[in-house]
């Protein structure tokens, strides 16, 4: 039904959202500007609040946009909208499907939803691709986490859209869970060739499953590019070591290249431009009879974000992670 | 603006076949009106058969009553296409819904039309309660046609008079709050339970345009086998077109999502 898309599947022109007004008013999205190629997965990676659910609902139509422009699969979100709504596919956060039916009703419902002759074949491939053919008979409320996940990814690629949003789809899974997702995501990406739009705070996730990634933070995007790209923008590499004995710290920052030198007793940090130059250097002037222990950390996706917003996607996160998720599931059921 | 078939179908069935899955939604919905009938009904059991028929021009009150609690009860019916409306909203199932070509106009006739059809569930279960208490029906089935048309029209005007109403809402207590303020002056100022021959002026006055009043008088000139006013089906018609359209405007606007 949809054909190829070519150059860019979403564009966001200076795009801003905001609730409430005067004292209370929150710019959720703060002039936000981005271009996402067709064919990517692309992630959104920011901490609690940063407007990453925002940006998908706005995108979707679900909120009003109240500033700027934005274009999904070639078509006006503003004045477009039912166009663009025949063209995505939407996965919640929270998995959002009808208990009382099921699997195969699901999909039945969401192919009159999206007005679709001849889906059968195609629902029943997704089925089997998700691997939930032999129970789709059963209502859904007898699935588990996992089955449900897919199957809502399964209602999200019925029609064949051409781009899909997925507002973190690891959220609230187990480790397991979370694996099998990061493949279905790679997976549906390679099989369908949909472009995904994901978000999520688990830096790991963006670094595994995305070609691009733009972090945001209090409605703003503060850096984008691939995982490489940003990753060169933290110019340093760290070096552990750990020494027999203590070590002359001015030695160590004589070293050409040294940037910062920490020691915590035998313990060493020490931030260097590259470490390939930095190790042989570093063998030239110490004892290697010396040298305990020595690791090196490569820029990552945690230095880029501490880099960018100045803070850690920090270890508080987890936390608020699952009172939110208890939250939301406490709402649910009231 | 075209008819979206395809999503009127899929939402329509929905609702439809939630309710048979649903036995709880079931029961709610015809136990209230069956208690009028068995409580309020017997209230004048033992009047004498004369009595009765001088004030209602029946021997059997619940022979009376009966076209009219069906009628009362399609406000609650509205309160019901409402209150699952909210469910909907809270359950993110509109997202679902809403991020796919369809309208809102379309969510909104779906509603009225999926909750005004469950609600008709209850006319046979009254009808052969009130056989079970002993009241006898003489009907032709136009006759019968015309009734249970006459309570769908009804309740499609309360069900969008309701949804229109709480198009913004997400609280599952605004249906009952604006219940609150609908039902009673409705119910009360209607020929639904007494008649209106004993009412001061000023209800007269109401009970005249109130649609309770046309389709309980209408459903009891069946079942009593008094005469016929058959424009009190066309003033429902217009009731349920008005409301219809006055509520897919609305939710069209203003429908939230969550
Ligand atoms: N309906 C609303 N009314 C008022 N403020 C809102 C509303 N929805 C979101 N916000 C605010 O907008 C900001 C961005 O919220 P958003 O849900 O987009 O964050 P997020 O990045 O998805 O966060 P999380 O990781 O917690 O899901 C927050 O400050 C939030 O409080
Ligand atoms: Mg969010």
């Amino acid at each position: 039904m949809n054909g190829p898309l070519n150059g860019s599947a979403i564009v966001v022109k200076d795009l801003s959202k905001h609730y409430g007004s005067g004292a209370r008013l929150v710019r959720a999205l703060d002039h936000v500007t981005l271009t996402i190629p067709s064919g990517t997965v692309f992630g959104l990676l920011g901490p609690n609040g940063a407007g990453k659910t925002t940006l998908i609902k706005v995108l979707t139509g679900i909120s009003e946009i109240t500033d700027g422009d934005a274009t999904v699969a070639g078509f006006d979100v503003r004045r477009q909208s039912m166009d663009v709504r025949a063209r995505i596919g939407w996965v919640a956060a929270e998995v959002i499907l009808d208990d009382d039916f099921s699997a195969r009703e699901n999909l039945w419902f969401q192919a009159k939803l999206q007005s679709l002759k001849g889906w059968e074949s195609r629902a029943e491939d997704l089925l089997k691709f998700f691997s939930l053919a032999d129970r789709a008979d059963e209502k859904v409320n007898q699935f588990s986490t996992g089955m449900r996940k897919k199957l809502e990814i399964a209602l999200a690629l019925l029609h064949q859209p051409l781009v899909i949003f997925m507002d973190e789809p690891t959220i609230g899974l187990d480790v397991s869970t979370r694996r099998m997702l990061w493949d279905i995501v790679t997976g549906v990406h390679k099989e369908f060739g949909v472009t995904v739009l994901l978000t999520t705070h688990y830096i790991e996730e963006a670094d595994a499953l995305c070609d691009r990634i733009a972090i945001i933070d209090q409605g703003r995007i503060l850096a984008e590019g691939t995982p490489s790209e940003l990753k060169s923008r933290v110019r340093a590499d760290i070096v552990q070591l750990e020494t027999v004995e203590p070590l002359d710290a001015a030695r160590l920052s004589r070293i050409p290249g040294v940037q910062e030198v920490r020691a915590q007793g035998n313990d060493w940090t020490v931030r260097v431009a590259t470490a390939d130059d930095f190790l042989p250097r570093l063998f030239a002037s110490v004892r290697t009879d010396q040298i305990r222990r020595i690791s090196v950390e490569k820029p990552s996706l945690e230095t880029v974000f501490l880099e960018v917003t100045g803070r850690r996607l920090g270890q508080d996160e987890p936390i608020r992670d699952v009172r939110r998720f208890y939250a939301q599931m406490q709402r649910a059921r009231r | 603006m075209r008819p979206q078939w395809s999503p009127l179908w899929g939402l329509y069935w929905r609702e439809i076949v939630r309710t048979f899955r649903n036995p709880f939604v079931l029961l709610i919905t015809v136990v209230q009106p069956f208690m009028w009938l068995a409580f309020f009904g017997s209230s004048f059991s033992e009047a004498p058969a004369s009595t009765l028929e001088g004030i209602f021009g029946a021997s059997n009150y619940i022979q009376f009553l009966l076209p009219g609690v069906l009628s009362t009860s399609m406000l609650t019916v509205g309160m019901f296409g409402s209150m699952s409306t909210i469910q909907d909203k809270r359950f993110g199932f509109m997202k679902r819904i809403l991020i796919t070509p369809t309208s809102k106009g379309t969510v909104f006739l779906t509603k009225a039309l999926g909750s005004a059809s469950r609600g008709l569930v209850q006319f046979p279960v009254m009808v052969a309660a009130a056989l079970v208490f002993g009241v006898p029906f003489h009907l032709s089935p136009l006759q019968w046609a015309a009734w249970v048309g006459a309570l769908m029209l009804l309740a499609i005007g309360f069900c969008s008079l309701f949804l229109a109403i709480t198009a913004r809402a997400t609280d599952w207590q605004t249906p009952g709050v604006v219940s609150n303020f609908i039902t009673m002056p409705l119910m009360f100022s209607s020929a639904a339970l007494f008649g209106a021959k004993y009412f001061p002026p000023w209800m007269v006055a109401i009970s005249d345009v109130n649609p309770i009043t046309f389709s309980a008088l209408l459903g009891r000139s069946f079942v009593l086998g008094t005469t016929t006013h058959w424009v009190y089906l066309g003033y429902l018609a217009i009731f349920a077109g008005l409301m219809l359209a006055i509520g897919f405007v609305v939710s069209s606007r203003w429908l939230r999502v969550e």
